[in-house]
C-alpha cells in the first residue's frame, strides 16, 4: 500500500492530494467502498457475524482438562514443568522461612541497614518506618508472605532478563527478534498473563511466581539490551584496540558501562514485580495482594485499606531505595566500604539473635492497630452523608450514576450499534494516520481477532470504559500538565504526589474508588484515570518543558501572548511527547480498567476472574486473548512512529 | 578531477619507496609499518572494488551512486621507519581515521598488504592480532575512551591488565606513567572529575604503559582547547625526545602536523596527495589542493635555508654569518638582518650556498618557490 502513494505520480496530482493525511484518506476511501459492500451484502450485521467466529471454547476446554488430567503423570509435567513448580515452591517457602527466622526485629533490621548502605540514612530510617508500620497494621505475616515471593520472582527476572537482554545487546539477530516481543509485552495488561500461566500450573504459588517473571522480566531486558547496545563506541574501540578478548571486553567494559541501565531494569523489574505479586493474589499468591483481593470482594474497605498501606509502603520504598543506588553510581566510593557493610552485617545478626533470645520473633499482638473499624466506619458515614443528596455538588454515587448513563452507556451503545466493519474502518483510518501501515494492519488484524474469538460485545464494553478513561486522563493531565510546565511552583508541588502515585501498584488505586463511588464501570473507570493520570501529566509536562528555549525566546520577541506561545510554538514542537503522552494513557488505563474487573467493572477482566473463580479456563483464556489483542490495537492505533516522530520535531 | 592527486600520489610513493628500498640506499632500519596499495571499501559488496580498474577510476561521488559504496582510504602506500613522527593529515571525511585504524586492523582493510617489522598484519590470526595489539601498537583517541567506572591508575593500568599482569606489579607500573604524563596525585579520581587535556593524559599514559613499539595518535588533541593543545604538543614532542618512539599522528591541524611530523602524508578524499617533510609539503606542493592548503603557513618558520639558498659567487663564501643548513629561514632573515650581508650555509666547515634578502623575501612572499616549479 506504502508503495502504491509513493509511486503515485506526483505531478499530476491536484493540490491538496499532495498531503500525505489525504493520500491515505482516499486510499482508505476506495478500499472501503470495494470492500464494504462486500462485506455488508455477505455478513450484514451490527455485531461481529457468527459465520466468522471460530468457537475455540470446545478446544480450550478439551486442552484444560488434558492438563489437569495428566498433570500428574505425563512426562513434560513429570519431568519440567513438574520440576520448576516444586523448585519455585521451595524457593519461596525457603526464604519466607527464613524472614519468619530473623523475626520481625531482623527483617526491620536488615532492609533498613541495607538501605543506609544503598541509601543514606534518611532512606534507611523511612525504610525501618516502613517496616514497623507493616507490624502496627497486624500485617507483617502477610508482608513476609508477599515480600517471599518478590524475593523469589526478582531474582528470576534478574536472570531471565539480563540472559535474554545479553542475548538481544551482542546479537543483532537476536535483537530484531527479542526487540518486538517484548515491546509487545510491555504494553498488554497484566491480567493477560494469568490465565496461561494457571493452564498450566494450576491455581497456587508457583503460577503466581511465573505470571510475575514473565510480567517482570521484559523491562531487564529491555535495558540490559539498552545499555549494552548504548555503550560509547570509542570507549568499546580503545578497548579492543589494547587487545581485549571478547569476554574481557564484555566484563570490564560492556557490562560496567552498562550499569545505569541494569540498576534502572532492577528497579523497574522490582516495581513491576509488586504490582504483579500483588494482582496475582488472583492465582494464588496469597500475602498482602490476597488481604485486598478478599476485602475488595466483600467490599470492606477498612481491610482493604490495611493491606493496602503496607502495599503502598512496600512500594515507595523499594523504589526509593533501588533509585537512590542508581544515583550514586557516579560518586565517589566511600572510604571502607566493606567494613560497613560488615557492621551491618554484624549488627542485623546481632538484633535477629537478641530477639530470638527475648522470645519476640512475632509482631505483638498488643501492638498491632486495628484500622479497618474505624475506616469502615468512616466509610459508613461517607456511604451515609456523601453518596447521594448532598446539595448542589450531588453525592459521589450520583455522580458515578451519572457517568455510567449519560457517557459509559452511550459510548457502549454506539460502539456495538456500529456495523462492525466501520469499528474495523476506524481503527484502520486511525492507526493509518497516526502510524504506518504497518501499525494499521496489525491493529486492523487484532481487532479481528477479537471478532473471531467471539468476544466481540465485552470487548467494546470495555473499549468504550477505556476510551472515557483516556478522555478524562487526557483532558486532566493535558491542562495539568500545561499548567505544571507554565509554573515552577505548580510543578515543584505536583512532583512529590507524581512520584508516589507512580510506585503505586495497580490493585491499590480499586481501594479508595470503591469506598468513594462503590462498585461498578463508573469506579474501574475512575481507578484507571487515577492510574493513568501521573504519567500522562509527567510527559506532557517534560515535553512541553524541553521545547527548544530558543524558538519561544524568539516567539517572544516578536511579541506572542502567552496563549499564543502555548498554541503557536509549544504545543506544536512537544507533538512527539504528547502522542506519547496519549499511548501511555491508553496501555495504563486499559491495564487498570481490565482489573475493574474485580469491583464490578464487568467485560472482559470480570470473564477473567469469573473463569479463574469457576475453573472454566477456556472463557479466562478466550478473554485474556481478547485482552491481547485489544492492548495491541490501541498501542498500535496510539504509536506514532518513529520516523513521524522525527519528522514533528 | 581525481587522476591528479592520483598521479601525485604515485609519484611520491614511488620516490619514498625508492629511498627505503635496500637496493638502491640501505636505509639505517627496516620500517617499523609498510603499507602497500592498501584500500577500504565501505558498502556492498566492498570486495569488488579495488579489483576493478573502471570503478577504482571513478570520482567517489559517481563510485557511490553507482555502487552505493564509500571508498575510505584508496590505494594508499607508505613506510614509517622506526622513531619518526608519521603524521597523517586530512580534512574530515578524508580516510586519514579510517587508515590508522586498519594499521592494527580495528577497521578490516578490504585490499592491500600492511606488514609490522616485516610481518604481514592481515594474515594474523586472531591470537597474534591480539598480541599484536596488546604489546606492539597502541593507540590514543580523540575523545579518550577511558572508562569512567575506573579510576585514572585503573585506567591507565588496564591494558596490563588485559595482559595478565598481576595487581600489584601493574599499578606499580602504571603509577611510574602516570608521573610521566604529570598526573601525580590524580590517581585515584575518575576520569568524570578531569579537565580534558588531563583525560587526554590519561589515555596518552595508558597507551604508554603497556610499552609499546609505535604510538597511534587519533586527533588526540582536537576536542582539547587551544591552549592545552600546545601543552600535549609539546608533551608529545617531549616524549619523542625522550624515548625516541615510533609515532603515527592523525590530524586535521596542518600547523599540528608541521610541528610534530618529521614526515606527513597529506590526505584527500582517501588518497595520499602528497607524503614529505614538512618542507617539501610546505615548499613544494604536489598540485593546486596541497597549495591551497598550505597557503597561511609561515613558509620562513618551515622552510629551511637549504632549499632558500643558491650557489655562492667565490668572494661570498669567505664572508658573512654562518648558519646550519637545517636552520630555518625567519632564523636567516634574522641573521642577515643583524649583519646587512648574505648569510651562509655550512655544513662541515663547507660553504654549500648563500642566502640573501631577496633569496629569503621570495620565500616569504611565495615567490621564489612558484618560479620553480613554472
Amino acid at each position: 500500500m506504502a508503495t502504491v502513494t509513493a509511486s503515485a505520480p506526483q505531478a499530476t496530482l491536484p493540490g491538496f492530494l499532495k498531503r500525505p493525511v489525504v493520500r491515505k484518506l482516499v486510499l482508505l476511501a476506495l478500499v472501503a467502498a470495494i470492500l464494504v459492500p462486500l462485506a455488508n451484502a455477505r455478513w450484514a450485521s451490527g455485531t461481529w457475524p457468527d459465520a466468522l467466529t471460530v468457537d475455540v471454547s470446545g478446544p480450550l476446554t478439551d486442552t484444560s482438562t488434558w492438563i489437569i488430567d495428566n498433570r500428574d503423570s505425563h512426562p513434560l509435567f513429570l519431568y519440567f514443568f513438574g520440576h520448576i513448580s516444586n523448585a519455585v515452591v521451595l524457593c519461596v517457602r525457603a526464604v519466607y522461612l527464613v524472614l519468619l527466622a530473623a523475626g520481625w526485629a531482623g527483617v526491620t533490621a536488615a532492609a533498613s541497614l541495607i538501605a543506609w548502605r544503598v541509601a543514606g540514612r534518611r532512606l534507611a530510617a523511612g525504610t525501618a518506618a516502613a517496616f514497623l508500620a507493616c507490624g502496627f497494621l497486624g500485617m507483617w505475616i502477610p508482608t513476609m508472605q508477599t515480600l517471599a515471593l518478590m524475593v523469589v520472582a526478582v531474582l528470576a527476572s534478574v536472570v531471565v532478563g539480563v540472559l535474554l537482554g545479553l542475548a538481544a545487546g551482542l546479537s543483532d539477530r537476536m535483537d530484531r527478534i527479542l526487540r518486538p516481543v517484548l515491546d509487545t509485552m510491555q504494553v498488554l495488561p497484566a491480567f493477560a498473563y494469568l490465565l496461561p500461566v494457571v493452564l498450566v500450573f494450576g491455581i497456587g504459588v508457583p503460577a503466581a511466581v511465573l505470571a510475575t517473571v514473565v510480567y517482570a522480566a521484559p523491562p531487564m531486558a529491555r535495558l540490559t539490551a539498552l545499555g549494552l547496545r548504548g555503550a560509547d563506541k570509542e570507549v568499546l574501540e580503545a578497548v579492543e584496540s589494547l587487545g581485549t578478548t571478547a569476554r574481557q571486553r564484555l566484563l570490564t567494559a560492556r557490562i560496567p558501562l552498562a550499569r545505569r541501565e541494569l540498576l534502572l531494569g532492577l528497579n523497574q523489574t522490582i516495581m513491576m514485580a509488586l504490582s504483579m505479586a500483588v494482582i496475582a493474589s488472583v492465582i494464588g499468591a496469597g500475602g498482602l495482594g490476597d488481604r485486598v483481593y478478599q476485602a475488595l470482594a466483600t467490599v470492606d474497605v477498612g481491610a482493604a485499606l490495611a493491606a493496602g498501606i503496607p502495599i503502598v509502603l512496600l512500594a515507595v520504598v523499594l523504589d526509593r531505595v533501588t533509585g537512590a543506588a542508581g544515583e550514586r553510581l557516579g560518586e565517589e566510593p566511600r572510604p571502607n566500604g566493606r567494613a560497613r557493610w560488615l557492621y551491618a552485617l554484624i549488627a542485623t545478626v546481632a538484633i535477629a539473635v537478641a530477639a530470638r533470645l527475648a522470645g519476640r520473633l512475632d509482631w505483638p499482638d498488643a501492638w498491632t492497630l486495628n484500622i479497618a473499624e474505624p475506616v469502615n466506619r468512616a466509610v459508613d458515614w461517607m456511604t451515609n452523608h456523601l453518596y447521594s443528596g448532598v446539595p448542589v455538588v450531588g453525592g459521589t454515587a450520583d455522580w458515578a450514576g451519572h457517568f455510567t448513563t449519560w457517557v459509559l452507556d452511550p459510548v457502549r451503545d454506539g460502539l456495538q450499534w456500529l456495523p462492525w466493519w466501520s469499528v474495523l474502518l476506524i481503527v484502520a483510518t486511525l492507526a493509518w494516520l497516526i502510524g504506518t501501515w504497518r501499525t494499521a494492519l496489525t491493529a486492523v488484524l487484532a481487532m479481528a481477532a477479537i471478532g473471531v474469538l467471539g468476544v466481540w460485545n465485552p470487548s467494546l464494553d470495555t473499549l468504550s470504559q477505556v476510551l472515557a478513561a483516556v478522555a478524562v486522563t487526557l483532558v486532566l493531565g493535558f491542562a495539568i500538565g500545561i499548567a505544571a510546565a507554565r509554573s515552577d511552583r505548580v510543578e515543584r508541588l505536583l512532583r512529590p504526589v507524581l512520584d508516589v502515585f507512580q510506585t503505586m501498584p495497580q490493585f491499590v488505586y480499586l481501594i479508595p474508588v470503591v469506598a468513594l463511588f462503590g462498585v461498578g464501570r463508573a469506579p474501574a473507570v475512575a481507578a484507571a484515570v487515577v492510574y493513568a493520570l501521573p504519567a500522562v501529566v509527567r510527559i506532557t509536562t517534560q515535553g512541553l518543558r524541553q521545547v527548544d528555549p530558543a524558538a519561544l525566546e524568539s516567539a517572544r520577541s516578536l511579541g506572542a501572548t502567552p496563549a499564543q506561545q502555548l498554541r503557536q510554538v509549544q504545543l506544536p514542537l512537544a507533538r512527539p511527547a504528547l502522542l506519547l503522552a496519549v499511548n501511555q494513557g491508553v496501555v495504563l488505563v486499559l491495564a487498570v480498567v481490565i482489573i475493574g474487573g474485580l469491583v464490578g467493572g464487568g467485560a472482559l477482566g470480570y470473564d477473567v476472574v469469573f473463569g479463574l473463580a469457576q475453573g472454566d479456563l477456556a472463557t479466562g483464556l478466550v478473554a485474556g486473548a481478547a485482552i491481547v489483542c485489544l492492548g495491541l490495537m490501541l498501542d498500535r492505533v496510539t504509536q506514532p512512529t518513529e520516523r513521524r516522530a522525527k519528522k514533528g520535531a | 578531477m581525481s587522476t591528479t592527486p592520483r598521479t601525485a600520489e604515485d609519484m611520491t610513493t614511488e620516490s619514498t619507496t625508492k629511498s627505503t628500498t635496500p637496493e638502491t640506499r640501505k636505509p639505517p632500519t627496516a620500517p617499523v609499518f609498510a603499507v602497500e596499495g592498501l584500500w577500504k571499501v565501505f558498502g556492498p559488496k566492498a570486495d569488488r572494488i579495488p579489483a576493478d580498474p573502471e570503478l577504482t577510476a571513478l570520482a567517489p561521488a559517481e563510485l557511490r551512486t553507482r555502487t552505493g559504496c564509500t571508498a575510505a582510504v584508496r590505494d594508499v602506500s607508505f613506510d614509517v621507519r622506526k622513531g619518526e613522527v608519521f603524521v597523517v593529515m586530512g580534512l574530515s571525511g578524508s580516510g586519514k581515521s579510517t587508515l590508522v585504524r586498519c594499521l592494527t586492523r580495528l577497521i578490516e582493510p578490504t585490499a592491500g598488504t600492511i606488514a609490522i617489522d616485516g610481518e604481514d598484519v592481515r594474515a594474523m590470526d586472531k591470537t597474534r592480532l591480539r598480541e599484536l595489539r596488546r604489546h606492539r601498537a597502541a593507540m590514543v583517541f580523540q575523545h579518550f575512551g577511558l572508562l569512567p567506572h575506573r579510576t585514572v591508575l585503573d585506567n591507565v593500568a588496564y591494558g596490563l591488565e588485559i595482559q595478565r599482569v598481576g595487581k600489584a606489579e601493574r599499578r606499580e607500573r602504571a603509577a611510574k606513567v602516570v608521573a610521566k604524563v604529570g598526573l601525580e596525585g590524580m590517581e585515584h579520581r575518575r576520569p568524570g572529575q578531569l579537565s580534558g587535556g588531563q583525560r587526554q593524559r590519561v589515555g596518552l599514559a595508558r597507551a604508554l604503559a603497556v610499552d609499546p613499539e609505535v604510538l597511534l595518535f587519533d586527533e588526540p588533541f582536537s576536542a582539547l582547547d587551544p591552549l592545552i593543545r600546545r601543552d600535549m604538543q609539546e608533551e608529545v614532542v617531549r616524549l619523542h625526545r625522550e624515548e625516541g618512539r615510533t609515532m603515527v599522528f592523525i590530524t586535521h591541524d596542518l600547523s599540528e602536523a608541521l610541528k610534530l611530523g618529521d614526515r606527513i602524508a597529506l590526505m584527500r578524499d582517501g588518497a595520499v596527495v602528497q607524503l614529505g617533510t614538512p618542507e617539501e609539503i610546505v615548499g613544494s606542493p604536489a598540485d593546486d589542493y596541497v597549495r591551497e592548503f598550505v597557503r597561511d603557513v609561515p613558509r620562513e618558520q618551515v622552510l629551511t635555508v637549504r632549499t632558500a639558498m643558491r650557489a655562492a659567487s667565490a668572494d661570498e663564501t669567505g664572508n658573512g654569518p654562518a648558519l646550519a643548513p637545517d636552520a630555518t629561514v625567519s632564523e636567516a632573515i634574522e641573521a642577515v638582518a643583524r649583519s646587512g650581508a648574505p648569510a651562509r650555509v655550512m655544513e662541515g666547515g663547507r660553504c654549500l650556498g648563500v642566502v640573501d634578502h631577496e633569496r629569503l623575501l621570495g620565500v616569504v612572499a611565495g615567490t621564489e618557490q612558484r618560479k620553480e616549479v613554472a
